[in-house]
């Protein structure tokens, strides 16, 4: 088990090219055929390489700005690299605040999205439909449009759809900090429950006590580059020393 | 072997159901929306062809038999393209939500799209054959030619596909694309056989039959619907050639350009 490998991710790098003047259109860019945009590059990831078992669950801690978000994009296969591969093993899914739903369907319709998107068939996404809107306490609300929930609503919705539905890899960015005390008790119980086991989580988080607790081995992230990855403990005292 | 990848394929994986669920939920959304819902998709066709009719055969007094049948099955395969490119230009922005957070293959939002674009089309073409089969005066009835608009239409569907890719995936480089394309396509609907006669249309445009894809694709649909032959044949084996190519071309194209849609749109 411990040696099956969920992500392999070799020589990555990320580079963001931010051009001040938009020339996305045809008629701007034949205009401006002798006058190229001013471009200024942000390298948000700098090469890297890493690689991530199945069933272990990594923290992934660094200051604001430091690459976190683009490296979980990256190795979820939401972004592409510039250089190198990354070879992921299965269905993926990246949560964060802004969950991936449409706010034109209902809650209904995301459900069944989601969790087709995420691998489930139809009959699975049946047998647990009441189960994650149970979950979400949005039993009144069920065939509402996503597009009038609260932002609590739709945070709590998408969690309930992760954590039931679930891909084989789940990247959650800051979590934790979705719904008021009583949810959040219940999202880290999902964390002690079963359903932790035999899955791989990339957990991004401030909060240096779900890190500590839940995690064997993490990345601390700075500048861009991973300046570690192995032992939790020791991760968080680079973060701390970092922040002073 | 292939049967057997083929089977496996169906049943292991939720690939097929995910398709139908997303062009079920699609045509949802755009028809269940407004008040006049499903009533407003069987419209649409009807009413364009009365304005063509009108313009064509009461005005120009045109001698082309069954018109109204021959504006019908022109209308529906042309609404299907402009449809299934001008609608998806902007797919990858509308979209993001399927693969902004999961690594979901990028070929089934587009897949899937289509496949509802082709429900409309299904209620269409019923529409098509009730009306030619029992108000239709100068019709021929049924024959068993009429399968081949099988080929047909997963002619028109994958050369769709093709151009809705490359539109899409321009779209990510070039906001504009959209403008550019709706001249093009009302500069193409004109160059099309739709409510021309045939030989009108190929003495005043020689070769362009072959040279415009949606062209061929019409007049093949009439021989089969409506004149008892079978599609002409080079005609078919050419459009199909169109089809593949652009295909191919809108595949690399989102291999190359839609891969970095999540960041750039």
């Amino acid at each position: 088990m411990e040696n099956v490998i969920a992500i392999t991710a070799k020589d990555i790098s990320k580079t963001f090219h931010i051009s001040e003047d938009s020339h996305n259109t045809v008629k701007h860019r034949l205009f401006n055929l002798f006058n190229p945009p001013t471009r200024k590059d942000v390298q948000a990831l700098k090469l890297t390489s890493l690689e991530i078992h199945k069933g272990e669950c990594i923290g992934l801690i660094g200051r604001n700005g430091s690459g976190k978000t683009t490296l979980t994009k990256v190795l979820a296969g939401v972004y592409p690299t510039d250089t190198g591969y990354v070879k992921i093993n299965g269905s993926t899914m990246l949560m964060n605040l802004g969950v991936g739903m449409s706010h034109e369907l209902t809650a209904r319709e995301n459900i069944y999205v989601s969790g087709s998107v995420l691998g489930l068939k139809i009959k699975e996404v049946d047998q647990l439909f009441d189960e994650i809107v149970e979950f979400a306490e949005i039993q009144d609300f069920v065939d509402t449009k996503v597009k009038f929930f609260s932002s609590g609503m739709m945070a709590r919705l998408a969690f309930s759809i992760a954590v039931k539905a679930g891909a084989d890899i789940m990247f959650l960015d800051e979590i934790f900090s979705v719904g008021d005390m009583k949810f959040q008790e219940k999202a880290v119980k999902v964390f002690e429950g079963s359903w932790i086991q035999g899955r791989t989580v990339i957990l991004v988080s401030h909060g240096m006590g779900v890190i500590e607790k839940y995690c064997n081995r993490s990345v601390f992230m700075k500048n861009g580059q991973i300046e570690f990855f192995g032992d939790t403990g020791k991760a968080i005292e680079y973060y701390t020393m970092d922040n002073q | 072997m292939v049967l057997k990848i083929l089977n496996d394929w169906f049943k292991g994986s939720n690939k097929f159901e995910r398709l139908w669920l997303l062009a079920k939920i699609e045509f949802k959304l755009r028809y269940y929306e407004n008040k006049l819902g499903l009533l407003w998709a069987l419209l649409k066709p009807l009413l364009d062809i009365i304005i063509y009719y009108i313009a064509f055969k009461v005005i120009l007094k045109n001698d082309i038999p069954a018109f109204a049948s021959f504006l019908f099955i022109g209308l529906i395969i042309w609404n299907f393209f402009l449809e299934s490119t001008t609608g998806t230009i902007q797919i990858l922005s509308v979209k993001k939500y399927l693969y902004e957070y999961s690594n979901m293959n990028k070929l089934e939002i587009y897949v899937s799209t289509l496949l509802s674009n082709s429900i409309g089309f299904f209620f269409n073409f019923v529409m098509f054959l009730l009306f030619y089969n029992i108000f239709e005066k100068a019709s021929t009835g049924l024959s068993f030619y009429n399968v081949w608009i099988i080929a047909v239409f997963v002619n028109l569907f994958v050369l769709s596909l093709g151009m809705s890719l490359i539109l899409s995936t321009l779209y990510i480089l070039a906001k504009d694309i959209n403008q550019i394309w709706t001249v093009f396509t009302s500069f193409l609907f004109f160059l099309s056989p739709i409510f021309y006669k045939l030989s009108t249309f190929k003495s005043a445009l020689p070769h362009f039959d072959y040279a415009n894809p949606i062209a061929g694709i019409i007049i093949n649909a009439r021989r089969i619907m409506m004149e008892q032959s079978p599609p002409d044949f080079r005609l078919l084996i050419f459009d199909y050639g169109y089809a593949i190519v652009l295909l191919t071309i809108g595949l690399i194209f989102l291999n190359k350009l839609g891969s970095r849609a999540a960041e750039k749109l």
